[in-house]
């Protein structure tokens, strides 16, 4: 599904803030990813998104060499991909309703599809009263519901979120890592990005960590334990 | 969900300030053009009504001699012009006749009559046939002392230099506003990508192809210069009806009222057509070209 072999990222010129990262996601698997502010989190993230190229090393992802992808394939395979930023980045002259409809809208869906599909998972985050608000009306937790239905509504085989229950009230976050887990059961990848320990908690799963730009990976009890020694 | 005269769903470029003014320009744009393609094609019509009244027409200048009996010299120079195959009708001008042709320039005809003047005979060629001209005027010097044949031809020939000259100007004008609208498109055009460049990059993260993004540039501005280019083609029209009114009115022979032909009105109605589509293929090159720089 993905890997990482030897990968390095820079931005322009500037120094590398990614260094020789290893990893490989199977397909169907759940991962934390957790790391300090500036560790470089965001920058795997965007790579996984296909946002940015690598600017050495071998990423692949479902199968195919990134650095060989002509740039008409691109759309392609960020159709596979669902993305939870951590500023939402919602469209706010559009409605909830619009913005997760956007994917399949893109996709050239048939308008009544979208409706019901759109409607349905709106109604399944609690958002069905509000499918004609605008982000600029909606909450924080709200509008990361909105961020988390437009990046689940076409089943993508690979879900990155970062920070995905950092706006919302406990029992709203447990929910929304419910529906991840459904559709890890279906077979979508999914890489969380967060500094919550408690989901890591709740969630034991496979946690990658990010130190100084360079990755390293462990199970939940494993980081726990060490979390807790540090924090000690 | 996007067409012609759709929105831009995502991009609402219709909110943009930066190219609100956008019409005006191209109105402004569209009208120069239009009356310089109305002045292309009114001028090659003017040239083609010159040269089928002056090679039609031929005129035979009798020179005034003291002492000579002008008459019988008009009346020979006719009877040769008469016999001169593919001449339709020769007509000598009286001394009345002359001198009333000259009375708008030189005053009462009464007193023209009592200068010099040369005797003129005018010459009508049968349609669709050839005259040796040359023959003809050396037939005319040789047994008429003093008749000149005057085609007209160096006069219509600098009339010609004239009137392509001025055509050329306008067809320079017409390539330097297309040259002008296509920058201020590209300009407007680059300064929207930049406008919207967090909502390309949602787009194109969430699977969007470039030419979905391009089009809704592409629409968007298609549409503000047909918006600009219809009012711009009709001051242009209106423009050009009051200048044929006016010219119309001095009555003054070659000097007629501006007249488009045919094929004149078929170009000026493709002119907002042709800066939609000169519009959508500079929009699409510009942001085709900017979303290849972004991953």
């Amino acid at each position: 599904m993905v890997r990482f072999e030897n990968v390095g990222m820079r931005y322009g010129m500037g120094p590398e803030v990614l260094r020789d990262i290893n990893m490989h996601l199977a397909p169907g698997s759940f991962h934390f990813l957790t790391g300090p502010t500036g560790a470089g989190k965001s920058s795997l993230l965007k790579l996984l998104a296909l946002s940015h190229r690598p600017s050495r090393g071998l990423l692949t992802l479902f199968g195919q060499e990134v650095s060989s992808l002509q740039r008409e394939d691109l759309p392609s395979y960020r159709r596979k991909i669902g993305v939870v930023f951590q500023e939402f980045r919602l469209l706010n002259h559009l409605s909830a309703l619009d913005n997760v409809a956007l994917p399949l809208r893109i996709m050239g869906l048939e308008e009544e599809q979208i409706l019901t599909n759109v409607t349905e998972l709106l109604n399944w985050v609690e958002l069905g009263a509000q499918m004609q608000a605008k982000p600029p009306t909606l909450s924080g937790g709200e509008k990361q519901r909105v961020a988390i239905a437009r990046a689940v509504i076409n089943r993508p085989q690979l879900l990155i979120a970062d920070e995905p229950t950092g706006s919302m009230d406990p029992e709203m976050g447990l929910r929304l890592m419910h529906l991840f887990q459904e559709l890890n059961k279906l077979g979508t990848t999914v890489v969380i990005a967060t500094h919550d320990i408690e989901l890591i908690r709740r969630f034991p799963c496979p946690v990658m960590y990010l130190k100084q730009g360079t990755l390293h990976h462990t199970d939940a009890d494993e980081y726990l334990k060490r979390h807790q020694r540090s924090g000690l | 969900m996007i067409n012609i005269f759709g929105n831009s769903p995502e991009l609402q470029l219709e909110k943009d300030a930066s190219s609100k003014y956008l019409p005006i320009v191209i109105a402004a744009m569209v009208f120069l053009a239009a009356l310089a393609l109305m002045g292309l094609f009114s001028l090659h019509s003017a040239v083609q009504n010159w040269s089928t009244a002056v090679s039609g027409n031929l005129t035979v200048e009798i020179a005034y001699e003291e002492g000579q009996d002008l008459d019988k010299k008009m009346n020979k120079a006719s009877q040769i012009l008469r016999n001169f195959p593919g001449i339709e009708e020769v007509n000598p001008l009286s001394i009345d006749d002359a001198a009333k042709l000259l009375e708008p320039y030189l005053g009462r005809a009464d007193i023209i009559k009592q200068l010099p003047l040369p005797r003129l005979i005018e010459v009508t060629i049968s349609e669709g046939s050839s005259v040796d001209l040359l023959a003809a005027a050396k037939k005319l010097s040789t047994e008429v002392p003093g008749a000149i044949l005057n085609t007209h031809r160096p006069w219509l020939d600098k009339m010609i230099v004239l009137a392509r000259s001025v055509q050329f100007l306008a067809g320079a004008i017409m390539l330097l506003v297309s040259i002008v609208t296509v920058i201020i498109i590209v300009f407007a055009a680059r300064t929207g990508m930049v406008m919207h460049h967090a909502i390309i990059e949602v787009l194109h993260l969430i699977g969007a192809r470039d030419s979905y993004i391009a089009q809704q540039f592409q629409n968007y501005f298609a549409r503000l210069c047909l918006i600009g280019a219809f009012p711009g083609l009709i001051c242009a029209i209106f423009t050009m009806e009051f200048l044929s009114f006016l010219a119309g009115r001095l009555e003054a022979g070659l000097i007629s009222a501006p007249s488009m032909i045919v094929e004149g009105w078929i170009a000026l109605a493709m002119v907002p057509i042709l800066v939609a589509l000169l519009t959508t293929i500079t929009v699409r090159w510009i942001v085709m070209g900017s979303l290849k720089r972004m991953m």
